[in-house]
C-alpha cells in the first residue's frame, strides 16, 4: 500500500463539488495529496464553491500548499466544458504525477418531454464523455504520469427502478462509457463507484418526490431507520479503492461490495 | 407471400420508426402478413419519398398505411408522430405495437475525440431521447384499457452489454435504451417490452461500419431476424423487459 501521502503530486478535478458526496471527496482527497498538488472544483453554485475553497485554504493541506481553483458553471453547456478545460490547463504543471478526474456531478430528473430529457442527458451523460475526453487530450499518456478516471455510479446503473427511467438510463450509459474507455486505453485506471444510498440532498428529493409510491416508502424507511450511508463512510471506501489501486479497470464496484 | 397460419397480431396500430431503409423497411414489408384487416401502420422516417415508395409496395387491402415524415432527433418530429397516431380511434384496435427501430451509427473513433458536446448531444437526442419521448407519448395517447394489448420493441444490439474500443457513442446509447425499456417493463406490467438484437444485418449501417472501420463481416439478410422478431411477437411468451439476440435464438 502507498504511504500516508497517497498519490503524490496530484491534479484532482472534481465535479459536483459544492455539496453532498463531491464535497466530501474534495475534503478527503485534500488529506491524501502532496504539497504542490492542485484541485479544480466544479459546480453550479459559486457561493458554495467559495466556501469550500476557503475551508480547504484554512486546512492543514491548504497551509501546506494545496492550490484550489473553482469553476462555477453548468457542465451541460459547451461554455461550461470550455471553462473547466481552461482552468485545468492553468492548474497543470510538469510536476504533476497523477491526474484524477472524479465525475460526480449528477441530477435527479423529473420529465419525459424531449427538451427536458435532452437537457438531463446533456448534463449527466454527454458532459461526462466530453469532459473526460478533453482531460485525456490535455494530459496524454507519458512516463511518470498516472491517470485515473472515476465515475460516480449507482445501483441504478445495473438495476431498473420504477419511475426512475432517466436516472437509470443515464447511469447505465455512464457505466458503458467508462467500460469502453477502460477497454480502449489499458494504461488508464478507470473506476465506476456506486457510493450506496447517501444522506444528501439528492436522497431528500428521492424520498419526497419519486413518482412511485412503493419506492418513496422504501426511501423513507431507509432514512428513518438510519440505513442511509454517510458521505464520509462512503468516501473512505472510495479512497481505499483508489489507494490500493488493485481494482480491475472499468469495473463497477458498489459501496456494499467492499 | 404470407403463409396460411391463423396466428396474427390482431387489429393493430403498428408504428415503425426508421422505416425507409434497412431493417425497418424489411419489417414493414413483412408486417402486413401478421396484421388483421382494419390494422393501421405508421411508417416514420425523414425521407418522405422513400416512405411513399415503400407504401406503394405494400398490400393495402389488409391495412391502411400512413407515411410520417419526421426527424425523430427533434421534439417536433416526435410530437408530429404522436399527433398522427392520435388521429386514429383507439377503439378500432386491440393492439398497439411500437417498434423503436430508428437509429444511427455515429462516429466510431477514439474516446478522446469526443470533445464536442453539441455532436454528442445530437447523437443522444436521436438515439436515446427520441425513443423515450416517443414511447412515453404513444403510451400516454393509448392508455391501458380492457381488450387492448400494448407492445414496445427496442432495436438493441450485442453492444448494449459489450464494451468495444472506439464504439463509445453507439454502445452508450444502446446501453441506455436497454435500461430505459427495462424500467418501462417494471413500471408498466401491462405493456409487453422487448429489447431485440437482430444480429449483423445487411443494411446501409453495416456499409457505414465498413467505411469507418475497414472491418467486414458476414451479414444476415434482414428477412431472417425480421421473421424471428415477428414470431416472438406472435408467440408473446418472452419475459417483458428481456434482451433477446437473434444469434442466440
Amino acid at each position: 500500500m502507498q504511504g500516508e501521502r497517497g498519490r503524490g503530486i496530484a491534479l484532482c478535478i472534481i465535479t459536483g463539488a459544492s455539496r453532498g458526496f463531491g464535497r466530501t471527496v474534495a475534503k478527503e482527497l485534500s488529506l491524501r495529496v502532496k504539497p504542490g498538488s492542485a484541485f479544480v472544483l466544479v459546480a453550479r453554485s459559486e457561493s458554495e464553491l467559495q466556501t469550500l475553497r476557503a475551508e480547504l485554504a484554512e486546512s492543514d493541506a491548504g497551509r501546506a500548499g494545496l492550490e484550489v481553483r473553482y469553476v462555477a458553471t453548468d457542465l451541460g453547456l459547451t461554455e461550461g466544458l470550455e471553462k473547466v478545460t481552461k482552468a485545468v490547463q492553468e492548474a497543470a504543471s510538469e510536476l504533476i504525477e497523477h491526474v484524477l478526474l472524479v465525475n460526480n456531478a449528477g441530477k435527479s430528473p423529473v420529465f419525459t418531454e424531449m427538451a427536458e430529457v435532452n437537457s438531463y442527458l446533456s448534463f449527466n451523460v454527454s458532459s461526462v464523455l466530453c469532459l473526460t475526453a478533453r482531460i485525456l487530450q490535455a494530459f496524454p499518456q507519458r512516463p511518470g504520469l498516472r491517470r485515473t478516471i472515476v465515475n460516480i455510479s449507482s445501483l441504478c446503473a445495473l438495476k431498473p427502478f420504477p419511475s426512475w427511467v432517466l436516472y437509470c438510463a443515464g447511469k447505465a450509459a455512464r457505466d458503458m462509457i467508462f467500460k469502453v474507455l477502460a477497454e480502449e486505453q489499458p494504461d488508464l485506471r478507470v473506476l465506476s463507484y456506486a457510493p450506496g444510498p447517501l444522506d444528501t440532498d439528492m436522497q431528500l428529493e428521492a424520498r419526497s418526490k419519486s413518482g412511485d409510491a412503493t419506492l418513496r416508502k422504501s426511501f423513507n424507511e431507509m432514512f428513518t431507520r438510519g440505513q442511509l450511508v454517510s458521505c464520509e463512510e462512503s468516501c473512505n471506501k472510495l479512497t481505499k479503492l483508489l489507494m490500493e489501486d488493485s481494482y480491475t479497470s472499468g469495473a463497477h464496484i458498489d459501496f456494499y461490495d467492499i | 407471400m404470407c403463409d396460411a397460419s391463423t396466428k396474427d397480431l390482431g387489429r393493430c396500430l403498428c408504428v415503425i420508426t426508421g422505416a425507409s431503409k434497412g431493417f425497418g423497411r424489411s419489417l414493414a414489408q413483412q408486417m402486413p402478413c401478421v396484421l388483421q384487416t382494419g390494422s393501421v401502420m405508421l411508417l416514420v422516417a425523414r425521407t418522405a419519398r422513400l416512405l411513399q415508395e415503400l407504401k406503394a409496395e405494400l398490400d393495402t387491402h389488409v391495412l391502411l398505411v400512413h407515411c410520417v415524415e419526421a426527424d425523430l432527433g427533434t421534439a417536433e418530429g416526435v410530437n408530429k408522430t404522436v399527433e398522427v397516431a392520435k388521429k386514429e380511434n383507439v377503439n378500432d384496435f386491440d393492439h398497439v405495437l411500437l417498434i423503436n427501430n430508428a437509429g444511427s451509427l455515429g462516429a466510431i473513433s477514439q474516446f478522446s475525440s469526443f470533445t464536442d458536446l453539441a455532436e454528442v448531444n445530437a447523437y443522444i437526442s436521436f438515439n436515446i431521447s427520441s425513443a423515450l419521448a416517443l414511447t412515453a407519448g404513444l403510451l400516454q395517447a393509448f392508455p391501458q384499457r380492457p381488450g387492448l394489448r400494448r407492445t414496445v420493441v427496442n432495436m438493441s444490439s450485442v453492444l448494449a452489454h459489450q464494451p468495444l474500443p472506439l464504439w463509445v457513442l453507439y454502445s452508450t446509447a444502446k446501453a441506455a435504451r436497454d435500461m430505459m425499456f427495462k424500467v418501462l417493463a417494471k413500471e408498466e406490467p401491462n405493456v409487453k417490452v422487448l429489447n431485440y438484437s437482430p444480429g449483423p444485418v445487411d443494411t446501409e449501417m453495416q456499409r457505414e461500419i465498413f467505411q469507418q472501420t475497414g472491418v467486414s463481416r458476414e451479414l444476415l439478410p434482414c428477412q431472417k431476424p425480421g421473421a424471428k422478431l415477428l414470431k416472438l411477437l406472435l408467440d408473446s411468451d418472452f419475459c417483458s423487459g428481456t434482451h433477446l439476440d437473434f444469434l442466440d435464438l
